[in-house]
């Protein structure tokens, strides 16, 4: 899964110099570092701050650029290790004591460091092992959660809707307009229409949209006709909800409708 | 010797994803006497010990799993076509070992230690729930603490955290490796 998966190439320590080493098979400064300690079999504890660091700064130069957002940590370490050799160059008028020893934070971190390496290098043993024992993965199937109920509706359950929208539009006021006469043919190409247009249709809304009753009526008898005829149907999410419409696309007499 | 109870044990760890702890299986048998428990899933192991199945049940995360054994890793790759098994990247590894001896663990400590950033390391660590951050530490900036989790264990065999390498483990490998470049 990971691009950095290869195993660490950890050359070995009788490398000759003329071994070209990328920067990149180390995990940072302080294994480049832990290397050149190794090759050069110097003591961790009494290093030579001038050697190692001319032989860090030379594994730097092979590379003909650092990338600083990768590498940038290569070179914060090359200036440490200045800094500590120009530490250890100021004239003292004492000798340093152990505790004042300017690579002593240095090598703690490398000892550290090490200590990391060699216990990761140990549970990476483990890892191999474990990973010769497959377990089972899959989980045995748990109750899904609850699904919508989404019940298709009679022609009944319809007309007890409508009765529901009437009964609403009851409390207003209505005067008798003599309108234009609807056709259920017009009506049942508007629908139609709506439904192309949209995923579906709220039937309680769009018979409330209606300007009069009349053709409140006449879109509810094209519904019941649509139904009926297998153009549309209709569907409720649970009791007492909307109904809402609902192209069906398969249906042999969607073109003929029309 | 309830065998009725070995049996049903053996249901529980092969039903389960995760290993079972014995704390998990005896609330889910509390109609057994605990002691029977144990004596029933010990016996349970023994069977599984005796090495006659292609399956056995390993202890890992403090708790059982089923899972096949190693020796026939080669063919459960096969019937999986799978070809090469992922493992963790060298600094994923690292990572994880630094906030495994040093937790609970700073991102910035974690990178000082490594002298990387491990920022993104942390990341994928997160996303593979082989750590889990439990708070902030009480210092400038109020930075994450990240610790191991139970997955990390069962991830390498490991009860507890204790059975990771130990400080002599681990001397042990750096004096050998000290020999070898005397060699």
């Amino acid at each position: 899964m990971d691009s950095e998966n290869a195993a660490p190439i950890i050359p070995p320590a009788e490398v000759p110099d003329t071994y070209q080493v990328k920067l990149g098979i180390f995990e940072g400064p302080l294994d480049l570092l832990l290397f050149l300690i190794k090759k050069k079999q110097i003591d961790i504890h009494d290093i030579p701050i001038a050697v190692i660091t001319r032989e860090y700064l030379e594994y730097l130069e092979r590379k003909e650029q650092i990338n600083l957002d990768r590498e940038g940590e290569f070179l914060l370490m090359a200036a440490y290790l200045i800094y500590i050799k120009s530490q250890m160059l100021l004239p003292r008028e004492q000798p340093l004591i152990e505790a004042e020893d300017p690579r002593r934070a240095l090598v703690e971190r490398l000892l550290e460091y090490q200590r990391i390496k060699a216990a990761s290098g140990i549970l990476r043993e483990k890892e191999e092992e474990r990973l010769q024992n497959w377990s089972r993965s899959f989980r045995p199937p748990l109750p899904e959660a609850e699904e919508i109920e989404i019940m298709e509706v009679s022609l009944f359950d319809l007309a007890e809707c409508f009765f529901q929208l009437i009964k609403r539009r009851g409390s207003e006021d209505f005067k008798v307009l003599k309108g234009k006469e609807i056709s259920l043919e017009e009506k049942m190409k508007e629908i139609l229409d709506v439904l192309e247009g949209n995923d579906y249709i709220d039937f309680l809304e769009y018979l409330g949209n209606q300007e009069t009753l009349g053709e409140a009526l006449v879109s509810f008898f094209c519904l019941l006709e649509l139904v009926k005829n297998k153009v549309v149907y209709a569907v409720q999410e649970s009791l007492f909800h909307t109904i809402k419409v609902w192209l069906r696309r398969e249906a042999p007499h969607f073109k003929e409708s029309r | 010797m309830n065998h009725k109870l070995k049996d049903i044990i053996e249901a529980l760890i092969f039903i389960s994803t995760e290993p079972v702890t014995p704390e998990r299986m005896k609330s889910s048998l509390e109609d057994f006497p605990a002691e029977e428990v144990d004596m029933a899933l010990a016996d349970l192991l023994q069977n599984y010990a005796s090495g006659e199945r292609g399956i056995h049940i390993i202890q890992a995360g403090g708790g059982y799993l089923f899972a096949t054994r190693p020796e026939f890793d080669a063919w459960v790759r096969k019937f999986l076509q799978i070809e090469r098994k992922t493992r963790l990247s060298q600094a994923s590894l690292e990572t994880l070992t630094i906030v495994a001896y040093h937790q609970p663990v700073t991102s910035v400590e974690i990178s000082a230690l490594r002298g990387v950033d491990s920022t993104y390391t942390l990341k994928t660590l997160l996303e593979k729930k082989l750590i889990k951050i439990v708070g902030r530490k009480k210092a400038p900036g109020n930075p994450l603490l990240y610790r191991t989790t139970e997955k990390f264990l069962t991830y390498f065999g490991l009860n507890s955290l204790e059975e990771l390498p130990s400080e002599q483990e681990i001397s042990k490998i750096l004096e050998e490796k000290n020999i070898e470049q005397e060699i």
